[in-house]
């Protein structure tokens, strides 16, 4: 390497700086520039849906008026960031309206720009596009899409299938828990969250009979989804689900089941049933966790707290000292306290 | 074979393979850190195109998200203790709780927040604490509705990891975000930090961290960062620079490939039941937050639960930087010890293979690269200063080859700086990215040396066993306007 190599890459390193001098300067002007765009689209657009949905009869707003005004603010085929932004819009409007004046604005979304723009994505090979193209489908209530959006419920990619899943709860409702069975991948939780919540806010009114159809699934996402359902939708009757599957052997199952039982009380022989299960769980967080519950949703049950006071783990050993000791149980705490430590004193309080 | 200095370094094999051992190791470093552009941009964009389908108004309004505990802790903190308080406080998350541990402090700080909160001693005879810690005095909750989600220990002084753990013992909620009291927390922060736990699909998050700004001289409102400004000083300036270019591209590269293995103490967010089962932060540190992250991932990989390590790109957390040499240095000096103690705690993992890519890659990277930096660098001035005196360099050459050394670092801040002003809207104005430009291409000269200086004491005092705690860090305080 001599001098004339280094006077080289010094140039070579030189040019890519101010390549990036140059980036950082169109990044800045293309920022200021699209958020003046960005907000003339906005104005443009809340504009038209209140004169639409307001209509002043000495001056209707026609179809050409709205397409003319959309397009002199750059919704053109060619403006793709533009009319992505148009669908945020469209969207975020249709769901702060409710009423007749909801069944309006759809009518109006079928006739302005941009046209069939959400289904073409959904043909793309970016899973981002096809994501992005089912879920503007189903938030737009474009049910006549189902065919084309049902064949993804299984896709490879999680955001794919995770919008096609949704989309499945949005325009069939408590019917599409049948198809829960035959789900094969996995749902994350939020997957299972906004089922739950989409299915809540759609279909407020619970379909029992797909909640018991739905209970023969054996995938273990399936079981903490319905119980996610049983909670949401406080269907008390149906906390035996919840119940059975406090000592399911997957951990995740027991801890939905813990965290979905916690919304209910339940009767006293239930509850019995529950401190009998207590004994099956594996784990002792998760033991812990129901004794929470227990405590919190039961009268004392001495016997039961003094089996569990002379167990194996420390932790639990611990925490139902303190129970017993804060319910008045403290000579019961001191006592099995002298048994293991016969010459110490014990310091608490 | 060599019977002085002289002739040590006058030997051609010394001068050598100290050529070729420094060349390759600068080598080695661009190309990690190209690497590392390339990962994260590929990172932010997957992070962005992922946040479309999990916006933050959907996890609001959600009942099933996990409930989360800002654990802060504060010592002689009274000066700011309200407004700080409130500022966490007014953090959004449906299910939130906050506790702020009170470790011992000397000053009137407990009082002042139980005059200010209304606080109210609980009854705590006998509470359970799976993490030993100092022992707890009380606990207090406030008496007012607004504030139910407040709890405040006061406990006998243990430092800041055994203040942490405490407030770990206490929360009930399944993750718990650990910060420092007088950081400024984004409103939304943790409606973003759920987002990695939420849609976690075959590996479990073990870790979240976000990232951190520099709010020096930047105006607070209602404990809230009202208006983002420079910092008016070139120390403080510097570490913006510095930080953008960690956290954007270092951590967020090393997120793409799950091999972080730090999430700053200032803001990281953790699974509580992991935590307990690692036994807290390791109060014997003073890089805890290092550690921790260390020994959790051990501790998945003993357990063979698949597992992750994430980063957001998005600047959550908002502090205070050292705005002046003094402090400067003793921040990093206490850096480098706590790195010092961490690397030589868990010296079983290099190249291990029990430990995977932890044992075989990102361990020997933190042992070469971020341990081993400094001391290569030290070495280098020093043989430049001796083969300058022997006359063996070649100044020309050699005043070539360091000017493109400075450009490619110049180059790797510009990037940087782009990636952030491309990706967020933080620093907007053209006058803002000139002086961000301008900082990075002084750092060189005056900062960097300081880091070195402060890097190179913390070496010493471990190496010669020199007692030195956290030291202390005084802080100008942000520029708070009431409404």
């Amino acid at each position: 390497m001599d001098e004339t190599t280094i006077l080289y890459f010094i140039a070579v390193v030189f040019s890519i700086l101010v390549i990036y001098w140059i980036s950082i300067a169109v990044s800045l002007t293309y920022r200021r520039n699209r958020t003046a765009r960005l907000e003339k689209i906005e104005i443009t657009f809340a504009d038209i849906v209140s004169r639409y949905l307001y209509e002043d009869p000495k001056k209707p707003l026609t179809l050409t008026e709205i397409t003319r005004t959309l397009r002199n603010v750059g919704i053109k085929e060619k403006n793709k960031n533009n009319i992505q932004f148009l669908i945020r819009l469209m969207i975020r409007t249709q769901r702060t309206i409710v009423g007749s004046n909801f069944y309006k604005l759809q009518r109006l979304y079928t006739q302005i720009p941009p046209y069939g723009v959400s289904v073409k994505k959904i043909s793309s090979w970016n899973w981002y596009r096809q994501a992005r193209g089912i879920r503007e489908l189903y938030e737009m209530n474009q049910s006549q899409y189902f065919d084309e959006i049902f064949k993804y419920r299984n896709d490879k990619n999680i955001y794919v299938r995770r919008e096609a899943q949704i989309a499945l709860v949005v325009f069939l409702g408590w019917e599409s828990l049948r198809f829960l069975p035959y789900l094969k991948r996995n749902m994350t939780l939020w997957q299972q969250i906004k089922i739950v919540e989409k299915l809540y806010d759609l279909y407020p009114k619970p379909e029992l009979k797909w909640l018991h159809r739905a209970y023969k699934t054996d995938r273990l996402f399936g079981i903490k989804l319905l119980m996610r359902i049983i909670r949401k939708y406080e269907l008390h009757a149906e906390t035996g689900y919840i119940v059975d599957n406090l000592n399911h052997e997957d951990y995740e199952v027991r801890e939905t089941a813990i965290y979905c039982i916690k919304t209910f009380a339940v009767s006293s022989s239930t509850m019995e049933y529950i401190k009998n299960l207590y004994d099956d769980i594996p784990d002792a967080t998760q033991q812990g966790q129901l004794l929470d519950y227990i405590y919190q949703n039961s009268e004392i049950d001495l016997d039961f707290y003094m089996r569990q006071l002379y167990g194996t783990n420390d932790d639990l050993k611990l925490s139902i000292a303190e129970i017993l000791w804060n319910n008045g149980y403290k000579e019961k705490v001191q006592e099995f306290y002298y048994e293991q430590y016969p010459n110490s004193v014990l310091n608490v309080g | 074979m060599w019977d002085s200095a002289e002739s040590f370094f006058g030997s051609y094999y010394i001068y050598w393979i100290s050529v070729f051992l420094f060349i390759g190791y600068g080598a080695s470093l661009v190309t990690l850190y190209l690497s590392g552009i390339i990962l994260a941009r590929r990172s932010i964009k997957r992070t962005k195109q992922r946040s479309i389908f999990l916006r933050e108004e959907d996890i609001v309004s959600a009942t099933d998200i996990p409930s989360v505990t800002v654990i802060a802790p504060a010592y002689n903190e009274g000066l700011t203790i309200i407004e700080n308080v409130k500022s966490l406080l007014s953090i959004q998350y449906p299910y939130y709780e906050l506790i702020l541990v009170n470790d011992g402090s000397k000053d009137d700080s407990l009082e002042k927040l139980i005059e200010e909160f209304d606080l109210e001693q609980q009854d705590a005879t006998f509470i359970t604490q799976p993490i030993p810690t100092a022992s707890v005095k009380h606990i207090y909750k406030s008496r007012k509705k607004k504030y139910t989600h407040l709890t405040v220990i006061d406990k006998n002084n243990g430092g800041k990891a055994d203040s942490i753990n405490a407030g770990v013992n206490f929360a009930t909620t399944e993750l718990v975000i650990f910060t420092d009291v007088d950081c400024i927390i984004e409103q939304d922060a943790i409606l973003k930090m759920v987002r990695p736990y939420l849609e976690e699909d075959d590996k479990e998050i073990i870790g979240c961290g976000g990232g951190i700004g520099i709010a020096n001289d930047s105006v607070i409102k209602n404990g809230i960062l009202a208006e983002l400004r420079l910092p008016s000083r070139l120390i403080p300036m510097n570490q913006v620079v510095e930080y953008i270019r960690a956290f954007l591209l270092g951590r967020m590269a090393w997120s793409e490939v799950n091999g972080l293995m730090l999430i700053s103490g200032a803001f990281g967010m953790y699974p509580r039941k992991r935590v307990i089962e690692v036994g807290g932060f390791n109060p014997k540190t003073v890089g805890e937050d290092l550690e921790l992250c260390i020994r959790l991932r051990k501790h998945m990989e003993e357990k063979k639960i698949p597992y992750k390590v994430v980063y957001l790109p998005e600047t959550l957390c908002w502090t205070e930087a050292p705005s002046d040499y003094n402090i400067l240095i003793r921040q990093r000096d206490r850096w480098a010890r706590g790195l010092w103690e961490t690397i030589s705690l868990h010296k079983d993992l290099f190249f291990n293979r029990k430990y995977s890519k932890m044992g075989m890659l990102y361990y020997p990277y933190w042992l070469f690269f971020e341990f081993g930096a400094p001391i290569v660098e030290f070495l280098g001035v020093i043989c430049i200063i001796a083969f300058g005196l022997l006359g063996w360099i070649h100044w020309p050459f050699a005043i070539l080859l360091s000017f493109a050394a400075y450009l490619v670092g110049c180059v790797f801040s510009t990037i940087a700086i782009f990636m952030y002003v491309k990706s967020f809207d933080h620093y907007t104005k053209p006058k803002q990215v000139v002086e961000l430009l301008l900082a990075a291409y002084l750092e060189p000269f005056y900062y960097h040396p300081l880091l070195l200086f402060g890097q190179m004491k913390g070496y010493y005092k471990k190496l010669f066993d020199i007692t030195s705690g956290w030291g202390t860090m005084t802080r100008k305080g942000f520029k708070i306007t009431k409404s």
